[in-house]
């Protein structure tokens, strides 16, 4: 498969008089290829914003390489301009136009046929509201207009900052329909979400960042196992006598009221057998997978504590990526991401 | 030639531009009306009376203004003797008309009603250019179309050269009104006047250098409010400028006895370019001895020079906000 966006040693950093020098990324690395759903996961304040700005030209990188499509960016950006749809943070338009004229000005500017605006509309729930003035929309309604006007050009990217960003529950359903019926039909999507689940639902690959390096990528099932720990959850009716067994054999058990969870355990008949030689028999074996959320939860460093109020940049900082993350080429982008796996065990 | 008609569209449907467009109309036809209202129609013995009451002041006048001449030739100045500018006693400036009160003279009156026409189109095009890239520079409207056309001078651009035009064309259909409309005041409820081809030449000419300084300020307001991110950047430079330096500087300068304290101020170059040049007298202890019998402190800031410092400003403004929009971070 083709790279659809590469980003090799991004970095940047934005000063001000009153806080100085804030680094949004550091030496971050992202390879997005054709026909991904590619989820784009970071605590608040990590990088994720920064980075598709940075990616789309709005802002300028320090150092480091983005390509889209193979074009390097923003050097190109207008070459694959038309190739791409694309929606950033919350986006605001003219509360005094309609939902129909925002869309139908980009249409001329970029040169797309006006009667895709009625299609888009109709595409993201909004063909009833369409002559409505954007200020009487609500936050799901602007962002279902922001997504329509990502739709228009009919891009072969579409690049989602919080698409699910204000939405009710039916919309987010609406949302994740759109995203799956775009990947079917080849269409390539990088999404950035907090909703975790819905990234495990949709989404074939993905990337973490925290504080503007990147912990983890690679498809999802991939980061999944690579926080598998053969962990089961055992209930038998004595249980000391099972932990004794079991931590005998050479497994790590911990007593959880009235189960235990057992780890270090690669084939789940050698435990039903340790404990059925020793008369104790299994009335429930469950083996416990790391979800998106716990690996997440983990690997930013953003598991909340009771009473511990977490602050923002409080997430992990990850080790440096590369000595030259500006030489950095997207075949050692490849590599990393080969080692993902290691690297979160350590 | 999509993203033009895309940014036309944009600015017509701006509802301040809409809204600046409702009270330019209502400012004009309140003008009008007020003119027409407070104007009558003389009759046959009221202008046979101010003919003679013309003609009295032209004899009056006229050899004060041959003595003025003389000195004015002499290389002396007539300020202490007669008037600062001996073109004030010209008996030729002295029209019937001037002993008409309550009678709207188009031809005497039109240009003084010009100016404000033209100063009206001033404040419309500086506000409607600061709004029409400030309003799109906080709404996010600009990134949305950097999304899409991302070529950042090529966008700006556009915006600007479809504002100049917008307002090129709003101001030719509104002078056109205006004067026409004046003209019909004159003809059916005042009077006319001599408009002959040298008046409609010279009426010609300050409107041409009216609307050249209405594209002046509404490339001032739109660079201002881009160098600053809002609309409001520009409102408070203006301000700032008017009370800082038009204000506060011209008194420090008084006090320290500046001798030509107009020349720092754009106000002077502005005067220069719409009136086609202006007198000044500078600040200096001159007096008139047997060594020194001229005594002319006067000195003139012509068109050529006002309209060089008004483009020289455009430039360097224009030039900033380019520079600094093509690098800098969007939200």
């Amino acid at each position: 498969m083709s790279a659809v966006i590469e980003i090799a040693g991004l970095r940047k950093s934005f000063t001000s008089l009153r806080h100085g020098r804030r680094v949004a990324l550091d030496g971050f690395d992202m390879l997005v290829e054709t026909g991904q759903v590619h989820g784009f996961l970071g605590p608040n304040g990590s990088g994720k914003t920064t980075t598709l700005r940075t990616l789309l030209g709005l802002v300028r990188p320090d150092s480091g390489r983005m390509a889209l499509f193979g074009e390097p960016t923003p050097e190109r950006l207008p070459a694959v301009a038309p190739r791409f749809g694309a929606i950033v943070e919350s986006p605001q338009f003219f509360g005094n136009f309609s939902g129909w004229r925002t869309l139908h000005l980009l249409a001329v500017a970029g040169g797309v046929p006006t009667t895709r605006v009625d299609e888009v509309l109709e595409q993201v729930g909004l063909r009833d509201r369409g002559e409505d003035r954007v200020r009487t929309y609500s936050l799901g309604m602007r962002q279902r207009l922001a997504v329509a006007s990502a739709l228009l050009k009919e891009p072969e990217l579409l690049i989602l900052d919080e698409p699910a960003n204000g939405l009710d529950p039916a919309g987010i359903r609406e949302m994740r329909d759109l995203m799956r019926d775009l990947a079917a039909a080849g269409v390539t999507v990088l999404v950035s979400s907090h909703i975790l689940a819905e990234i495990e639902q949709i989404c074939d690959h993905v990337t973490i960042i925290s504080r503007g390096r990147r912990v983890a990528a690679g498809p999802v099932a991939e980061v999944l196992a690579g926080f598998d720990h053969g962990e089961f959850r055992v209930r038998v009716a004595d249980q000391d006598r099972a932990a004794e067994v079991l931590t005998a054999a050479g497994l790590t058990v911990a007593t959880l009221f009235d189960q235990l969870v057992v780890g270090g355990v690669e084939d789940p008949a050698r435990l039903n057998q340790l404990l059925g030689e020793q008369d104790l028999w299994v009335s429930e074996l469950t083996p416990l997978t790391p979800d998106l959320e716990s690996v997440f939860l983990e690997l930013t460093g953003t598991r909340p504590e009771p009473g511990v109020p977490r602050q923002v940049d409080e997430s992990v900082l990850p080790a440096a990526a590369g000595d030259d993350p500006v030489a950095a080429t997207v075949d050692d982008d490849r590599a990393a991401e080969a080692d993902v796996s290691e690297g979160v065990r350590q | 030639m999509n993203l033009v008609r895309a940014e036309f569209g944009r600015l017509a449907a701006r509802r301040f531009v809409q809204l600046m467009v409702v009270l330019l109309v209502a400012a004009f036809t309140v003008t009008v009306l007020a003119t027409l209202a407070g104007s009558r129609q003389p009759d046959a013995g009221e202008i046979q009376m101010a003919q003679q009451q013309a003609d009295e002041r032209r004899m009056e006048i006229g050899g004060l203004y041959d003595d003025c001449r003389q000195l004015e030739a002499s290389g002396q100045s007539p300020a202490d003797h007669y008037a600062r500018d001996c073109e004030d006693l010209n008996p030729a400036r002295i029209d019937a008309s001037d002993h008409l009160p309550g009678v709207f003279v188009f031809d005497r009156q039109i240009r003084e009603l010009a100016y404000f026409l033209i100063a009206f189109l001033c404040l419309f095009g500086f506000l409607v250019g600061a709004s029409y890239i400030g309003a799109d520079l906080t709404s996010g409207g600009m990134t949305n179309l950097l999304l899409w056309r991302p070529q950042r001078l090529l966008v700006l651009g556009t915006k600007l050269g479809a504002l100049l035009a917008g307002v090129l064309g709003l101001s030719l259909v509104s002078t056109v009104l205006y004067i026409a409309s004046f003209r019909l005041v004159g003809e059916v409820r005042g009077m006319p006047g001599v408009a002959d081809a040298q008046f409609w030449a010279d009426l010609l000419l300050l409107l041409a250098r009216g609307l050249t300084l209405v594209l002046v300020a509404s490339t001032l307001g739109f660079a201002i409010a881009t160098l600053g991110r809002h609309t409001s950047a520009a409102l408070g430079a203006a301000a700032a400028y008017g009370v800082v330096w038009e204000g506060g500087l011209r008194i420090v300068l008084e006090i320290v006895d500046a001798a030509r304290p107009d020349v720092w101020m754009l106000s002077s170059y502005l005067g220069a370019w719409i009136s086609g040049g202006l007198r000044f007298f500078a600040n200096v202890d001159c007096f008139v001895t047997p060594e020194r019998p001229v005594c002319d402190t006067s000195y003139t800031i012509g068109w050529p020079v006002g309209l060089a410092v008004l483009l020289g400003l455009v430039l360097v403004v224009v030039g900033a906000a380019f520079a600094t929009f093509r690098r800098r971070d969007l939200a």
